[in-house]
């Protein structure tokens, strides 16, 4: 296994008795392109706000290249280049402005890099930051993020709110600008489509728990789906790797995680030969993990 | 050279990208010996992850329908000869199988089933004909 970037370790965060991370684990290996994907309201945002050292875990640990953001913030921070959801920019700033008071923040900061970012991201350098559109504003934050060469980059849903040519140009800086360089990228996202294409890796967050980690291409691979009518009484649930069970018509859609032979012969003796197997797109994907019932809730028939 | 990612899709997005590149191969739009884009230009272009098109190309590579051509970057493989023909049909062999599975598990008779790959195969031979000889 490489070296990892950012480890999660039985991390448990709540507000009051709400709550919102109940033991999660990851790893992010170096150098990889990683989507961290859940609905909203996941804790998704909660968990890169930990990540950074802006919220205390009641419990469990996190250590972000090599630091402890709850004992050494201040190296987290050097390390990291972040863009919070939504991030606010003091708007009375002009370009040139933040890009001064930011840089005077990081010892490492690049003037040269910055300077070429401006003109890539095409950002007017005398602009107002409150005239920006929100196109400019995402790019405005990426760059200051990223003007201080950090090693890991965590965005968290740093497309949210542009159009889809916008959107794709912003995947496209990042693949171009930091996957050649070596750099580690966190990024969370609600949608699948877009994560797949620029992510090595994929961890799907619900309710407070990772239900999945892996690699991108093992996804779409290993997941598939089985149409079948059950000759006789037959717990579906029992079958090893099953994430979602349901019933139409008299026929079950089973859903597995990986479709072994131990699966394939338990799905044999519950339908003959009457089995159907289907591969799925990644909206299914995301729905079977995040709203699949993984066999429990459907009665035996 | 043209690929178009289909999100919706059922297939992983390599596979997508290494079936249209082995398509166009076949269907002479790409040619032995025509460069194919750097990994990092087809990343940048598709905006897709760069390891992705490295895993297609060494893949393609180790099938033989395209190769390293030392300095000048990735080209299309100069014939299939490099293969011993038995090799080369356990590689199809290999794929056939699959499809075989795929027809029982959908109840396709075996004659239909042979008919579906002489039909795909014609196919592609009528494409190459008809297909333009760029330069």
């Amino acid at each position: 296994m490489s070296e990892t970037a950012i480890s999660i370790t039985d991390l448990h965060f709540a507000y009051g008795r709400h709550k919102i991370l109940d033991g999660v684990n990851l790893d992010v290996p170096q150098g990889s392109v990683f989507g961290f994907l859940g609905r909203n309201g996941a804790g998704k945002t909660t968990a890169i706000q930990l990540l950074l050292g802006l919220l205390a875990p009641q419990s469990g640990r996190c250590s972000v290249g090599g630091h402890d953001p709850q004992t050494d913030a201040v190296a987290v921070r050097r390390a990291v280049g972040y863009v919070a959801e939504d991030q606010r920019m003091y708007d009375w700033m002009r370009v040139e402005q933040i890009l001064k008071w930011t840089s005077s923040f990081y010892p490492t900061w690049d003037h040269a890099y910055a300077q070429q970012l401006l003109r890539q991201f095409d950002l007017p350098p005398k602009g107002k930051i409150k005239t920006l559109s929100k196109g400019q504003n995402t790019r405005l934050a990426l760059l200051l993020a990223l003007a201080h060469r950090p090693r890991i980059v965590i965005l968290d849903d740093p497309t949210l709110g542009l159009d889809p040519i916008a959107r794709k140009e912003f995947l496209r800086s990042v693949i171009t600008l930091l996957q050649a360089q070596g750099t580690t990228v966190f990024f969370s996202s609600h949608l699948l489509y877009e994560i797949e294409p620029v992510a090595d890796w994929v961890a799907i967050l619900d309710r407070g728990r990772i239900v999945k980690a892996a690699p991108t291409d093992e996804l779409r691979d290993t997941i598939r789906r089985f149409v079948l009518r059950p000759k006789a009484s037959m717990d579906l649930s029992k079958i090893p790797g099953v994430l979602d069970v349901a019933r139409q018509d008299g026929q079950w859609n089973v859903t597995v995680e990986t479709a072994g032979a131990e699966t394939r012969a338990a799905l044999s003796a519950a339908a003959g030969d009457d089995v159907e197997e289907l591969g799925l797109n990644l909206d299914e994907i995301f729905e079977a993990y995040v709203i699949g019932n993984r066999g429990r809730e459907v009665a035996p028939c | 050279m043209f690929i178009r990612i289909e999100p919706s899709s059922s297939s992983p997005i390599y596979r997508q990208i290494m079936d249209q590149i082995r398509r166009q191969v076949a269907a002479g739009m790409l040619k032995p010996g025509d460069k194919v884009p750097s990994v990092r230009q087809l990343a940048g272009q598709l905006a897709v992850n760069q390891n992705t098109i490295l895993k297609v190309y060494n893949e393609l590579c180790r099938e033989h329908v395209l190769e390293v051509d030392r300095g000048n970057g990735t080209i299309v493989a100069q014939g299939n000869s490099t293969l011993s023909m038995s090799d080369r049909k356990k590689t199809v062999a290999a794929l056939l199988r699959e499809a075989a599975v795929q027809a029982i598990h959908m109840g396709i008779p075996p004659e239909q089933t042979h008919a579906l790959l002489e039909r795909e195969y014609q196919a592609i031979l009528a494409e190459k004909k008809r297909s333009p000889h760029h330069e």
